[in-house]
């Protein structure tokens, strides 16, 4: 057995310890929503905040998913950081992970920026629509809808294939009208890859669905972007991933924005987290080459079914 | 065949404002966020009174403690709490200057579909920062 089969395993029996963790744990040990928490000096949760975040956005690479929708289920299960906070943090998370991979991305042309903002528009403004009915919603619903929500991710993250080069055999009116097409060079074929798109009007309609959800929970959602544009739009899988990036920026800039009104920002809470699922993102990404992601992968996959499931326990009193 | 460059000059705009103003962000951040922690500035409310109420509903949170909030803030800037939410305000509005910049590239290139909904992108944004559909007071 090869080193990086024992990383593998190691990596993968911690993420199972932790999921096990995350469901069987009760809750007065971490998490304490409606009650004062435990006497824990400040700076404490400050540091194991910045590490927590560190070794999520290490794993959140290596897993290929988003560092956002790992943030919010698992943050509210171990911290005491009342669920609104921790959305507000959350979303700051995806937010400055999407502006700091956006510019080289745009630059290689990977990013198209016409399709991004034909499906930015629309998301952004339900975005809003959902981060001011979640922060409305109480406590007990959000954690069911939460989980909910979380569980569904894990199935379609387990489920969805991707299609790296989608076979589109005429664009729809709406995407040639916004001139939604492009080229761009592909490292792996190492040659030019043309594109264009089709169905534009199913994805709009699905990007209204997204962008609330994302605002409503705190959630990137690189997890719902990449496979619309993939799968339903047409879209080749690297220009998906990296548009879908360019949408979260604009998308979650909106949602922050009612999260900053409603006073759910706390920066003791989203710079530890920003700061320390940045620097483990790029760590994640040198790793990347060293371990079974496949593996990483499902198991990233079991613990956010685990963080579902324990919200929605958390939803029902239990 | 040797790689070349696909994305057109608005976009390559885009990037660059965006690379600069993200990197000044998270500066900003990480900046504004010690100097709150070390106390290097008088703050309104400490880390420490913060900790004690951070377990309530943002609302209930507000009601005990005068953390700021939207841009209730703005004319404390000398204070460590409110530097740190306002580097975090600031990493909210790049995506927004990005836009801004290459809204007259669009009308430079007659390109009035583009054009317009980049001017709606930040309208709703601007709407959204300023609190009129995000409910802010």
């Amino acid at each position: 057995m090869n080193q990086s089969c024992y990383r593998s395993i190691g990596s993968g029996f911690f993420l199972t310890l932790l999921a096990g963790m995350l469901l069987f744990l009760p809750a007065v040990a971490f998490a304490a929503q409606s009650q004062p928490p435990v006497q824990t000096e400040w700076w404490i949760w400050e540091i194991a905040l910045f590490v927590f975040s560190f070794f999520l956005g290490i794993i959140a690479v290596i897993a290929g998913v988003g560092g956002g929708v790992l943030f919010v289920p698992i943050v509210s299960s171990f911290f005491p950081f009342h669920i609104d906070f921790v959305r507000g943090a959350g979303l700051l998370v995806a937010l400055s992970g999407a502006l700091s991979a956006g510019a080289p991305l745009l630059k290689k042309g990977l990013a198209n920026l016409k399709l991004a903002l034909s499906m930015a528009l629309i998301a952004s403004i339900s975005s809003i629509a959902g981060a001011m009915v979640g922060l409305a919603m109480p406590e007990n619903m959000v954690q069911l809808s939460l989980g909910t929500a979380i569980l569904g991710i894990s199935v379609i993250m387990l489920l969805s294939k991707n299609s790296a080069y989608p076979e589109i055999s005429e664009p729809d009116t709406l995407s040639r009208i916004l001139h939604i097409y492009g080229i761009y060079y592909d490292e792996h074929l190492k040659k030019d890859v043309s594109w264009q798109i089709h169905r534009t009007p199913v994805g709009l309609f699905l990007f209204i669905v997204i962008g609330f959800m994302a605002g409503m929970f705190g959630l990137g959602a690189g997890w719902a972007n990449v496979p619309v544009f993939n799968l339903v739009l047409g879209a080749p899988l690297r220009v998906s991933v990296a548009t879908s990036i360019f949408v979260l920026s604009v998308n979650d800039t909106a949602a922050a924005w009612v999260y900053l009104h409603k006073g759910a920002v706390l920066p003791l809470i989203a710079v530890p987290s920003v700061a320390g699922m940045m620097l483990g993102t790029k760590i994640g990404a040198r790793l990347l080459t060293k371990v079974h992601t496949s593996v990483v992968r499902k198991l990233v996959i079991t613990l956010l079914a685990a963080a579902g499931m324990r919200a929605l326990l958390k939803g029902f009193g239990i | 065949m040797k790689q070349q460059l696909h994305a057109n000059r608005i976009q390559l705009t885009y990037a660059t404002v965006l690379s600069w103003t993200s990197t000044l962000g998270i500066i900003f951040v990480v900046a504004g966020y010690l100097v709150y922690v070390f106390q290097l500035l008088p703050s309104t409310v400490s880390p420490s009174e913060v900790a004690l109420h951070w377990h309530l509903r943002a609302a209930e949170l507000h009601k005990i403690v005068p953390v700021p909030s939207g841009w209730d803030w703005i004319y404390q800037l000398g204070r460590g709490d409110v530097l740190s939410y306002a580097s975090v305000v600031y990493l909210s509005s790049v995506t927004m200057l990005c836009l801004v910049v290459i809204i007259p590239l669009f009308l430079k290139e007659k390109d009035m579909i583009y054009a317009v909904m980049t001017l709606l992108q930040v309208l709703v944004l601007v709407f959204a920062a300023a609190g009129i559909v995000s409910g802010g007071h």
